[in-house]
């Protein structure tokens, strides 16, 4: 975990917004906040519990991050409920829920001292939903986050999860989209991105150049990049199609650049099909990073004219935000997440098609004007609204909310005074 | 929503901050104007609250053409600019009550509907989801004590400050002025040019920072 403290975030993100954290956490000094979530690397779950834990102990919560564990079947169920909530068709049989049940269940047994204990428990995402029934003693508030795109969720599959969730206190959404109906209180809290961490901080060009030479990348031509597990709601194989498409009129180099995440085993597979389609292509780089490389990416999507996001389906797209803050026009998938950050002509593009994906790329490329422009833009919107300290805010308020009862109105102690 | 005095005594003024959390508001969604009509007539005053005034501090990208959700919606979505136009020139503050809020846009609506031929739905993912927002209030540690000090402290209050004293005030305070006006009305010496600058700011179509910016040039070189 990244050892960091608010103090360092002051310089980017503004005196005022250190400030308001401090005073909003007066209430909540010494509150047991445990996070559970099913993977410590890859994903943007783990990313922003990398930030968050820090920063919540620094404000003088008692807060801590624990994984479950789990066999290869369990994260193979686990990503069919990942895939349901997005809508994707999937059969969830009675053997798969014994899995997801019981490799719970062994989990609970390690954590249910420190769950039951806690003031405030998040789980994070569908894989440890289960925790709170098999916690029948816990004295806290539970919130169940939910970060995935689940506005069209497979009905039977959520069927399932809507009873392991329902008793939850409240639940988040990233997007007033994905929200659905249940018993409890559902807030929206977007996402956000460390401006400091290896994957945003700023670099120099030498260090940019070394990394794109290290992968064989040319600089005379401008550079595309697509940054993203290998999973077919990215679509990558769309992405290469427009690549190739932009290729017969403008000279350019694509970057495909993904790592494996531990509870994702369907993406070797998508990995071979991307092999087989960019074969014969040498300015089509396919990577496959380790889950570490953050500053590698960084240098990868700040060596690139354009950054690309063609998802079909996106929880909130962490990899936009990522290349906004680095002044990079985005061309994105019109869905989720991506259309709260991409704004047509602003900050970049929304394509529905890899025909549209390969027409904004050429029009971006003949009009640098535009690039810088869009950069510039980008960047500013995502200091004013995604970076952690909005994040950290809205997570301290909802705190604040629940322990004093979800009402529209709480004051806190030094104020009521 | 209960009355909240912030002021300690009559000398000095604890400024606060506060921030919102945005929940849904538990309505369905409306694909059209009549179904709009209709969760508008049952939903929560919160919602109304939530998608006239607080949307204020919620991100956006850009600074929208309207100032509440339903006239933007109207605007973005049903592409109904003269609905928009008499729904985006309502200003919540100038209601007494919320409720006679609710029926005027109501009213709004029906005068809409009356007109119409026939009445056009939206696409999923273009309807109108009706939201509501819990607020925390706290401390800044920021602390007037004479009307000068509000002059020279202004610039360093947050957006969301300003907010909470210059606007949910008026939702709060029985006489519906600013937390400001109302604390300098007991000061000793009533510093009437003051309080008269800030009665002029027209701040209901300004964003924040545009509102913070006028707060500032209003008051400039006032004693």
């Amino acid at each position: 975990m990244i050892e960091r403290t608010l103090k360092d975030y002051e310089a980017v993100a503004g005196e005022i917004a250190i400030s308001q954290l401090r005073q909003l956490a007066q209430s909540l000094k010494g509150a047991r906040v445990v996070h559970v979530n099913s993977t410590r690397v890859g994903g943007g779950v783990a990313e922003i519990l990398d930030w968050m834990l820090p920063l919540m102990q620094d404000l003088g919560l008692d807060a801590r991050w624990e994984v479950i564990e789990g066999y290869d079947t369990f994260f193979e169920v686990t990503k069919t409920f990942h895939n349901a909530m997005q809508g994707n068709p999937s059969i969830l049989t009675q053997s798969m829920i014994d899995v997801y049940e019981k490799n719970n269940e062994e989990n609970a047994e390690r954590l249910r001292p420190i769950l039951e204990e806690a003031d405030f428990v998040f789980i994070h995402d569908p894989q440890p939903a289960i925790l709170l029934d098999l916690c029948p003693n816990r004295r806290g508030k539970w919130v169940w986050r939910c970060h995935i795109d689940s506005s069209r969720p497979v009905r039977k599959v959520w069927k399932y999860l809507e009873s392991k969730v329902q008793n939850y206190d409240a639940s988040i959404f990233s997007m007033k989209d994905f929200a659905q109906p249940l018993p409890h209180a559902q807030f929206l809290i977007a996402p956000s991105i460390d401006p400091l961490s290896q994957k945003n901080c700023d670099l120099d060009q030498q260090e940019i150049d070394t990394v794109m030479a290290k992968y064989g990348i040319p600089d005379e031509v401008p550079v595309l990049t697509q940054v993203s597990r290998y999973d077919r709601f990215k679509d990558p194989l769309g992405v290469i199609e427009a690549f190739k498409t932009l290729n017969q009129t403008i000279p350019a180099e694509l970057v495909l650049a993904g790592g494996g995440a531990t509870d994702d085993p369907e993406g070797q597979m998508v990995l071979e099909e991307v092999r087989d389609a960019s074969s014969g292509y040498p300015n089509i780089h396919v990577l496959l990073l380790p889950s570490d490389a953050h500053r590698t990416i960084n240098a990868l999507q700040r060596g690139s004219a354009i950054v690309i996001q063609k998802s079909i389906q996106e929880g909130f797209g962490l990899t936009v935000t990522e290349a906004l803050w680095k002044e990079r026009p985005v061309i994105g998938g019109n869905v989720g997440g991506i259309r709260l950050q991409v704004h047509d002509y602003y900050t970049g593009f929304l394509v529905n098609t890899p025909e549209g994906a390969a027409l904004r790329m050429r029009e971006l490329l003949r009009n640098p004007y535009s690039l810088q422009r869009m950069g510039t833009t980008g960047k500013q919107f995502v200091r004013e609204n995604f970076l952690l300290t909005r994040h950290l805010r809205e997570y301290l308020t909802l705190m604040l909310s629940l322990e004093r009862g979800i009402t529209n109105y709480v004051l806190t102690e030094s104020s009521e005074n | 929503m209960e009355q909240h005095d912030i002021h300690q005594d009559n000398q000095s003024f604890g400024v606060k901050d506060c921030t919102i959390i945005r929940r849904m508001g538990g309505v369905d969604s409306a694909f059209n104007l009549r179904e709009l009509r209709e969760r508008l007539r049952n939903c929560p005053i919160e919602c109304l609250y939530y998608h006239f005034c607080e949307t204020l501090i919620t991100p956006t990208f850009d600074d929208p053409e309207f100032r509440n959700d339903f006239a933007l919606w109207a605007a973005q979505k049903m592409r109904d600019l003269a609905l928009a136009e008499r729904l985006g020139i309502l200003n919540p503050y100038s209601f007494d009550d919320f409720e006679d809020m609710r029926e005027r846009i109501i009213e709004i609506i029906d005068e809409r509907l009356s007109d119409m031929q026939y009445i056009p739905s939206v696409v999923r993912g273009d309807e109108f989801m009706f939201m509501q927002a819990a607020t925390v209030v706290f401390d800044t540690g920021i602390e007037l004590y004479t009307p000068q000090d509000l002059i020279k402290r202004l610039p360093e209050m947050s957006t969301s400050s300003i907010y909470y004293h210059f606007l949910e005030a008026r939702r709060r305070t029985t006489d519906r002025v600013d937390d400001f006006t109302f604390w300098m009305q007991f000061q000793e010496n009533k510093p009437e040019e003051i309080i008269q600058a800030l009665a002029q700011v027209d701040f209901y179509f300004l964003s924040l920072p545009e509102l913070k910016q006028a707060l500032i040039d209003s008051l400039e070189g006032l004693q």
